[in-house]
């Protein structure tokens, strides 16, 4: 098909004659790509985010969490007993209890609310190179650490009046302990549900001077390399299920988390994006309506141009040509903008402690491009169904 | 003369409206306009005057009967062919004249050219020469606002000669314009005429508009009443 310039043409200038009007409708087109593309940008990034965790902490982990849920209070309290037996599954490496309780840190006369964590030092080595727990300053808990403590960067600088530094004394519901490290600002932790900037990390030794009656809150099974991951996990939980009844227990591994993550930050963006979409939908009726009025307004012109010679197909093309310029041209700013907005609310979250990324791919881009100017042109078919089919005498003689 | 035959309208109706009002505007018309004829269509307001020439045009198909066009039926020809037919063969005058507000006098020129995809290059040489030639060789780049109601009548001829079609069609061309204007519109359509030898149909219920045809033709109810002109009396129909 040969391109018909003179009807491109004659679609540009009259979308300029148009001027506000234009303006005003590719605004509504542009907000509404530019929400779609920033969510959807901003959603990935949140998948990279998330992978990347998990990536740390490794394949091969899995997850023992006391109720079905991991959120609220459990009745379930796992023993040493139920740790060993879990370590003696074939294929499992280690099992390290985290145990957790809420303390009361004294500092400089001031008291504050925190978490406690601690873990068997025999064999956090786990956590080893996951990234999970480095320290900006000072040095990690050693084994048997009973007097040393790690505390969260947030603690350290923002919680209390007088920023903590190395080697300060704090005191842990009446304890005294050294503060041996200050933890790294941590991207903030999605799934494992542990802010480490909040929390405070001592051995188990010092863990049974503060609390009493302890039990793990999570257990961290880890898998040797080259053993089937679900397997473990699923005679895991066959122990627990029979011990403890069904589904008392959570025994997930770091892949099937992670899944589950995904398919509901998949979800949540496509209810987001999903909302943006509305603002689309609202632009495109935007465009209807501009498209609408042009054609009231035109209609002289359009009894003109068939008088002249014009055929129906042709005023059909003009409309819905200038239609589709409307969305291509609010697509195209719309996405820059939505780039632009996404890759902003990357800088300020990454400077606030969210590992945000913008993800820019070609299937966005494609797609938003694609989309805007289907709506455009889906918009723009009914005015221009209605301008191709006026009667020509009609038309030349509305006033 | 068959041959030299521009115009042949055959028991042409026009009805407007559906069930119990119906308004013959044009009731069973025969009407003949040969080639190179200067015609005047005239009747008072309501007569029919722009049905017909709407059916002459072929901006509107009749209700029945048959309109050919330089030996050519229209009236089966779908809506595409009828547009494409009637840009090259017609050219438009109006009483309002029906320029495009944003463009200047040679744009409004080009339109029909682009419309009917006259090669680019050709265009602007085109629309110059008829600009120079109905003397607006120095207005080409106004827009209408700027141009007097002659002047713009005089843009719309040029437009109407763009395709160099052999019939002019021009509805009260003077309605609008003050009378020193009118005579030169008419100066110029009496050239077209007779120098340039093309089809002249002019509708209009102006007595002196009307007198300059070599024909007139009277309607009155949608019907063709008396025929005046020239000598060659045509037969009163009905």
């Amino acid at each position: 098909m040969q391109i018909d310039f003179d009807i491109l043409e004659n679609s540009i200038r009259n979308l300029r004659r148009a001027g506000t009007r234009t303006l005003l409708t590719l605004i509504g087109v542009i907000i509404g790509i530019a929400a779609i593309v920033s969510l959807l940008s901003i959603g990935q990034g949140l998948n990279v985010a998330v992978e990347k965790q998990f990536e740390n902490l490794g394949t091969n982990t899995i997850f023992v969490i006391p109720g079905a849920s991991s959120m609220g209070y459990s009745p379930v309290k796992l023993t040493d007993n139920d740790i060993s037996r879990i370590e003696a599954i074939r294929g499992v490496e280690s099992a390290v209890p985290v145990y957790v309780s809420a303390a009361i840190m004294e500092y400089n006369g001031q008291k504050i609310n925190v978490q406690v964590h601690s873990a068997d030092g025999e064999k956090a080595s786990i956590f080893e190179n996951t990234g999970f727990l480095d320290v900006s300053e000072g040095r990690t808990l050693t084994k048997n650490d009973s007097s040393g403590i790690m505390i969260g960067d947030k603690i350290a600088k923002t919680y209390f009046d007088k920023e903590i530094n190395i080697r300060k004394i704090v005191s842990i519901n009446g304890e005294p302990f050294t503060v041996v490290g200050i933890m790294k600002p941590q991207a903030q932790s999605f799934g494992g549900g542990l802010d480490t900037g909040t929390a405070v990390f001592m051995s188990l030794e010092a863990f049974n001077k503060i609390a009493s009656n302890i039990f793990p809150s999570v257990i961290f099974v880890k898998v040797d390399s080259g053993s089937d991951v679900s397997y473990a996990a699923d005679e895991i939980k066959d122990m627990l299920d029979k011990k403890y009844g069904d589904d008392s227990i959570m025994v997930s591994s770091s892949e099937d988390l992670l899944d589950q993550v995904n398919v509901m930050l998949g979800l949540i963006t496509l209810v987001v994006a999903g909302i943006g979409g509305i603002s689309l939908i609202v632009g495109g009726i935007g465009i209807m309506n501009s498209m609408i009025t042009a054609v009231l307004e035109r209609t002289k012109e359009i009894g003109l141009m068939k008088a002249l010679g014009a055929a129906n197909q042709r005023i059909l093309v003009m409309f819905i040509l200038e239609a589709g310029f409307i969305g291509m041209i609010g697509g195209v700013i719309g996405m820059l903008l939505g780039y632009g907005l996404s890759l902003l609310i990357s800088i300020i979250g990454t400077e606030s402690g969210f590992a945000l990324t913008a993800v820019i791919n070609p299937e966005i881009t494609l797609g938003a491009l694609a989309f805007s100017m289907i709506i455009g042109i889906a918009s723009g078919l009914l005015p221009a169904i209605r301008a191709a089919n006026l009667d020509p005498v009609v038309a030349l003689r509305y006033e | 003369m068959k041959s030299g035959e521009m115009v042949r309208l055959h028991k042409v109706s026009k009805i407007y409206g559906i069930d119990e009002v119906q308004i013959n505007a044009l009731d069973n018309v025969d009407l003949s306009i040969h080639s190179n004829e200067y015609v005047s269509i005239m009747g008072p307001s309501g007569s029919g005057k722009t049905t017909l020439l709407d059916v002459i045009t072929t901006m509107m198909k009749p209700t029945s009967g048959e309109v050919f066009i330089e030996g050519v039926p229209t009236t089966k020809m779908s809506n595409t062919e009828l547009a494409t037919f009637r840009g090259k063969k017609i050219g438009f005058i109006f009483q309002t004249f029906n320029l495009l507000p944003k463009l200047t006098a040679i744009e409004n020129v080009i339109t029909p050219m682009w419309i009917n995809s006259v090669p680019r290059e050709e265009r602007e040489e085109k629309a110059k020469s008829l600009l120079e030639e109905v003397g607006l060789g120095d207005r080409m780049h106004n827009r209408p606002n700027q141009l007097s109601g002659g002047q713009k009548q005089r843009v719309a001829i040029a437009r109407a000669l763009a395709m160099d079609p052999n019939i002019i069609v021009a509805d009260e061309p003077t309605g609008n314009l003050d009378s020193k204007s009118g005579l030169h519109v008419m100066e110029i359509l009496r050239h077209l005429h007779e120098d340039e030898r093309r089809t002249v149909i002019v509708v209009t219920h102006d007595e002196s508009i009307g007198k300059q045809a070599e024909r007139r033709i009277f309607i009155k109810d949608g019907k063709i009443v008396g025929s005046k002109g020239d000598g060659k009396k045509v037969s009163q129909l009905d």
